[in-house]
């Protein structure tokens, strides 16, 4: 499981998360809420070595998580996407698929010298992109592709490394709605299959309603809610930071 | 006929030029280093494939042994020189592989001398017939070398996972690192793969030419073909070598004779020396001015 406690990341004198505590459990979706600028997009970037944190500390199934490359991570199994799609112009979007997958079993071994059989680009392509919706994209350069299949394939990419932890930072922002269901349909499918914790980050609350277990809710880099989805909606402190007081 | 023939040495020759600058193409799309070194890594394979074989190894093994030499040269000149300068700016590191370059030089002169060596036969003397061009099997060698080992790279880069992390670090290289690419590892790699195209280019040049410090020269042929071949681009620097090669060629055997008689008709000038060697670097010129970009190359566009 993860465990985070009192995490504090702080650029200049710009406090962005101050003493931020989140435990998840495995296999369990938790969705991380908040007005803009509560610093859930910097949280979920020092769990996944982006930042490293001025204080506190990040656990994952025993080891500190502090200080880590993100190559270091990818092979723990922690897995992210991210809110603005890595722009990766020239690969295709299997490519890209087979880039996730190499990150979390490449140590390095003569293996990765040879050419990866055909039969293995189908299962991958049967595994991750026909699901998303991207089995006829599988040979198009990413960039020609538009935003909402970008985001697709960046899910796509992260699942491949078939991670025990997939941080999600804005999966469906921009996303047609109906695409957004999709997709999140597809997150807790995974989640049902390989039995992945996730974590997050969305503003759409009926898409967070849907899919998480369990909700934490952020505002000024703190930690103000935690529990379940009808909790959220009725907590008093939730409704103050996100419509102000009554 | 005659010109026939000087387009197939030419190939020859150009077809190892485009494996040296195959190395220079791979370093920049990786990391934005123009490897000035190059043209040392090709020096130095030839030293030791020339050390070797004096050595008794016979001439395939001996190719075999320097080409393996020249991987961990490369992957430890980068190891040592380069990775600890991570976040310097490119252009000090560009610096850094001038320095390795006069490094590599001083060492071969300590070691062999300043003066040109006859290099060992590596392939038999004689040539064959093909519909009346002959070629001598020193010119087939080096182009079956350079073909095989280009291929095999350009299929390395292609297809294998290790290829395929080369190329998502080509692409966008800060992305690579977020999805967890370990970007430095990719830079080994590059630089390993570098020297061993450029070793073993260095090699074959010095079996059509005689060795000596001045095969460190060809790293500043290669830059010609890299710009000509667009920047970025590994099939373009292949096409690129393999034109110049030609170029030089035709001009070694037409132009230069053909300018040197009417000289020699209307002026006192006897000779207009190695006019090939300025081919290079005229081409460059030319091709900055009307195609910046290279054959190959794409016009970086930025969406505003």
């Amino acid at each position: 499981m993860l465990m985070a406690r009192g995490v504090t990341i702080r650029f200049g004198g710009v406090v962005a998360v101050g003493g931020m505590d989140m435990d998840v459990h495995p296999g369990e979706i938790v969705g991380l809420i908040g007005p803009n600028g509560a610093g859930k997009t910097t949280f979920v970037n020092a769990i996944s070595g982006t930042y490293v944190p001025n204080a506190g500390s990040i656990r994952w199934q025993d080891e500190d998580l502090v200080g880590r490359t993100p190559n270091r991570l990818a092979r723990m199994g922690v897995g992210r996407t991210f809110q603005n799609v890595a722009s990766l112009s020239d690969l295709t979007v299997l490519d890209i698929v087979k880039v996730g997958r190499s990150v979390r079993g490449a140590g390095g071994g003569l293996r990765d010298l040879f050419a990866s059989g055909r039969r293995q680009d189908d299962e991958l392509a049967q595994k991750y992109l026909e699901p998303l919706g991207l089995a006829d994209h599988r040979n198009t350069p990413l960039q020609m592709l538009s935003y909402g299949h970008r985001k697709a394939v960046d899910i796509a990419r992260a699942l491949a490394g078939e991670p025990d932890l997939l941080l999600l930072d804005e999966p469906v922002a921009g996303v047609a709605p109906a695409e957004a269901f999709a997709l999140a349909g597809f997150v807790k499918k995974i989640r049902d299959l390989m039995g992945c914790a996730v974590v997050m980050v969305e503003h759409k609350m009926d898409i967070v309603m849907c899919t998480c277990d369990r909700i934490v809710v952020m505002a000024g880099g703190v930690k103000i809610f935690d529990g379940s989805c009808a909790g959220a909606q009725s907590d008093p402190e939730v409704r103050r930071v996100y419509l102000g007081h009554a | 006929m005659f010109i026939l023939q000087l387009i197939v040495a030419g190939l020859a020759v150009g077809s190892v030029y485009a494996i040296i600058a195959l190395g220079i193409v791979l370093i920049y799309k990786c990391s934005g280093v123009v490897n000035f070194a190059q043209g040392g890594y090709a020096m130095l394979g030839a030293f030791f494939t020339y050390a070797l074989t004096t050595a008794g190894l016979p001439s395939a093994a001996a190719l075999v042994v320097s080409l393996l030499l020249m991987g961990v040269v490369g992957a430890l000149t980068q190891t040592l020189i380069l990775r600890p300068m991570l976040k310097a700016p490119v252009v000090a590191v560009m610096m850094a592989t001038l320095g390795i370059l006069i490094i590599f030089r001083a060492i071969c002169l300590l070691i062999w001398g300043p003066d040109q060596i006859g290099f060992p036969k590596l392939f038999p003397d004689g040539s064959i017939e093909v519909g009346g061009i002959f070629m001598t099997y020193n010119y087939v060698a080096a182009f079956l070398l350079s073909a095989v080992l280009c291929g095999a790279f350009l299929a390395f880069y292609r297809y294998t996972p290790l290829g395929l992390m080369q190329r998502c670090t080509a692409d966008n290289t800060r992305a690579a690192l977020a999805v967890g690419i370990h970007v430095s590892n990719q830079v080994t790699i590059a630089w390993t793969a570098s020297a061993m195209l450029a070793g073993l280019g260095g090699s074959l040049l010095a079996s059509l030419n005689g060795l000596s410090l001045g095969l460190s020269n060809i790293g500043l042929v290669a830059f010609p073909v890299i710009v000509l071949g667009g920047m970025t681009s590994l099939p373009g620097a292949v096409v690129a070598g393999l034109i110049l090669g030609v170029l030089q060629a035709v001009t070694d055997g037409l132009l230069t004779p053909a300018i040197e008689r009417v000289l020699r008709d209307y002026t006192e000038i006897y000779s207009v020396g190695a006019l090939q060697q300025v081919i290079p670097y005229a081409l460059l010129v030319v091709v900055l001015l009307v195609r910046p970009q290279g054959i190959f190359g794409s016009k970086e566009s930025e969406r505003v």
